[in-house]
């Protein structure tokens, strides 16, 4: 029985391979969430669109390839890359190592980032001109992040002795950071402009400081997930990325949903 | 799934570091609570109406509502008006441990109240007949008869809602504070073993029921002297 099973998923194995590079050049098939606002989506036309989207889009573009879409659970991305239901998976999908031992990934074309939001009235000054932490500054400066988060850790290595208020989830800490209980907050910032800077409420906050891209703590970033041994490809997707952080493209995807930077800038 | 019990014997210490903040929130709010409960059953019992009815309605609305929503309204309502956040009270408002401990006060004096009213309720009437034949007067009678077999009477329940407060300030974890739930749930964030930790911090929490048990078992004994035989 199981030697049957192997042997099938042998054969498949093999005719994928044979069978991709020559489907590639025609269509790219990419799986995506289509539900992850303004990554990935749906507008109201229930048009495709989102910085996921725009970047598939335009590698499908340079590397003369059609872009087709298949739309489906995050949790079902990964195995259904593996099964050969799509080529790749354009969907923030982060770069991390568990995912890596499965897929490869394309260089990152989102940052995975922490920054600081203060009120802007505080004028807090936990950075220097340069760019790097004035760690003194942080003294009597209460600073709210969610509980065991990517931040947890970068402030455990970094400003181990800043006065750090721990949050189960994101929407406590601005109703805090609100009412000053807190009096900064580091939190992912696209997620951050999206839910509070962009709205009403969060008029009055500023984001203070670079973005954090500490590897170490926040990993490298999102990429384009591939089956392993697709390396002509991947080689093929890292290049059109390349070019786009290059040519500004990227920049410009960026800007269409954030004020700011999106991709790894260095 | 299999149960690391070495898990358990290293993360005991840690959340017994909780344990401090969570006795202090007890017994602060334990004894806020006791001291307005009984200016709450003195005006439940005057019999002046514009005593009893605010008792009352009080009592009602703090028995009648969830004390995780009480310790919200303290905690996030009041923070959303402008002219709290820049009065004085800000400055214990700010704190998440004075909102809990006035959330809790608050709570513990409703059901302390009612549970005195019982107590006092419950005292035989022949004991004030015997008090007035005495020539004593009703606050005499009220301070040296009723109070203290009220209070006999009251300590089973008093000692119910000791224990449930001891588990009402498990949800201050809640409001970033670090009791012994806080730890425990940090713990579980990094180490993602909730069975392992939990069962530590239920541990922890039975051996504070354990001595609030004996401590009001002993309290029983003695105020019940005059009906032992």
């Amino acid at each position: 029985m199981n030697r049957f099973v192997l042997t099938i998923a042998a054969a498949t194995a093999a005719v994928m391979t044979l069978a991709s590079p020559i489907a590639a050049q025609e269509t790219l098939m990419v799986g995506s969430e289509c539900t992850y606002f303004p990554f990935n989506y749906r507008d109201s036309d229930g048009v495709l669109k989102g910085y996921d989207i725009d970047v598939a889009n335009e590698i499908g573009k340079r590397l003369k390839a059609k872009t087709e879409y298949v739309c489906m659970k995050f949790d079902g991305l990964l195995p259904a890359l593996l099964a050969g239901k799509f080529d790749l998976i354009a969907a923030s999908l982060s770069i991390t190592e568990d995912r890596r031992q499965k897929i490869d990934f394309s260089v990152p074309y989102r940052l995975s980032i922490g920054q600081f939001v203060a009120p802007k009235a505080k004028k807090l000054a936990l950075f220097n001109a340069d760019g790097s932490i004035n760690k003194p500054a942080f003294k009597g400066v209460r600073i709210g992040i969610q509980r065991a988060t990517t931040y947890d850790n970068w402030f455990q290595a970094i400003v181990p002795d800043a006065n750090i208020v721990r949050y189960e989830g994101v929407e406590a800490i601005y109703l805090d950071l609100k009412s000053g209980r807190v009096d900064a907050i580091m939190t992912n910032p696209m997620k951050t402009y999206l839910e509070f800077l962009s709205k009403p409420d969060g008029a009055g906050f500023e984001v203070v400081g670079p973005q954090i891209t500490d590897e170490k703590y926040f990993g490298t970033g999102a990429g384009i997930g591939l089956r392993k041994g697709n390396d002509a490809l991947l080689k093929r997707i890292d290049a059109a990325i390349l070019d786009m952080k290059k040519d500004g493209t990227l920049d410009k995807f960026s800007k269409l949903y954030f004020p700011f930077a999106i991709y790894p800038v260095n | 799934m299999n149960f690391e019990i070495a898990l358990v014997w290293e993360s005991l210490p840690k959340i017994v570091e909780g344990m401090g903040l969570t006795i202090e929130l007890l017994l602060i709010s334990l004894t806020l609570g006791t001291a307005l409960s009984v200016v709450l059953v003195l005006m439940r019992i005057s019999g002046i109406p514009a005593l009893v009815w605010p008792a009352f309605l009080y009592i009602y609305v703090f028995r009648g509502t969830p004390m995780l929503v009480q310790l919200f309204i303290v905690y996030h309502g009041l923070a959303q008006f402008e002219f709290v956040r820049n009065s004085v009270l800000w400055v214990f408002l700010r704190e998440p441990f004075w909102c809990a401990i006035i959330a809790f006060s608050l709570n513990v004096a409703a059901y302390t109240a009612e549970i005195l009213r019982g107590g006092i309720q419950g005292v035989d009437r022949g004991l004030h007949e015997a008090g007035r034949a005495l020539g004593l007067k009703p606050y005499q009678r009220f301070l040296h008869v009723t109070a203290p077999i009220a209070i006999r009477l009251s300590l089973p329940a008093y000692g119910n809602e000791i224990i449930s407060l001891l588990k009402g300030t498990a949800l201050v974890s809640l409001i970033t504070m670090y009791d012994i739930t806080g730890v425990a749930r940090t713990i579980v964030a990094r180490t993602f073993a909730p069975y392992e930790i939990f069962v530590s911090a239920a541990i922890v929490y039975l051996c504070l029921t354990w001595l609030i048990q004996r401590g009001v078992g002993l309290a029983e004994r003695r105020f019940g002297r005059y009906v032992r035989r």
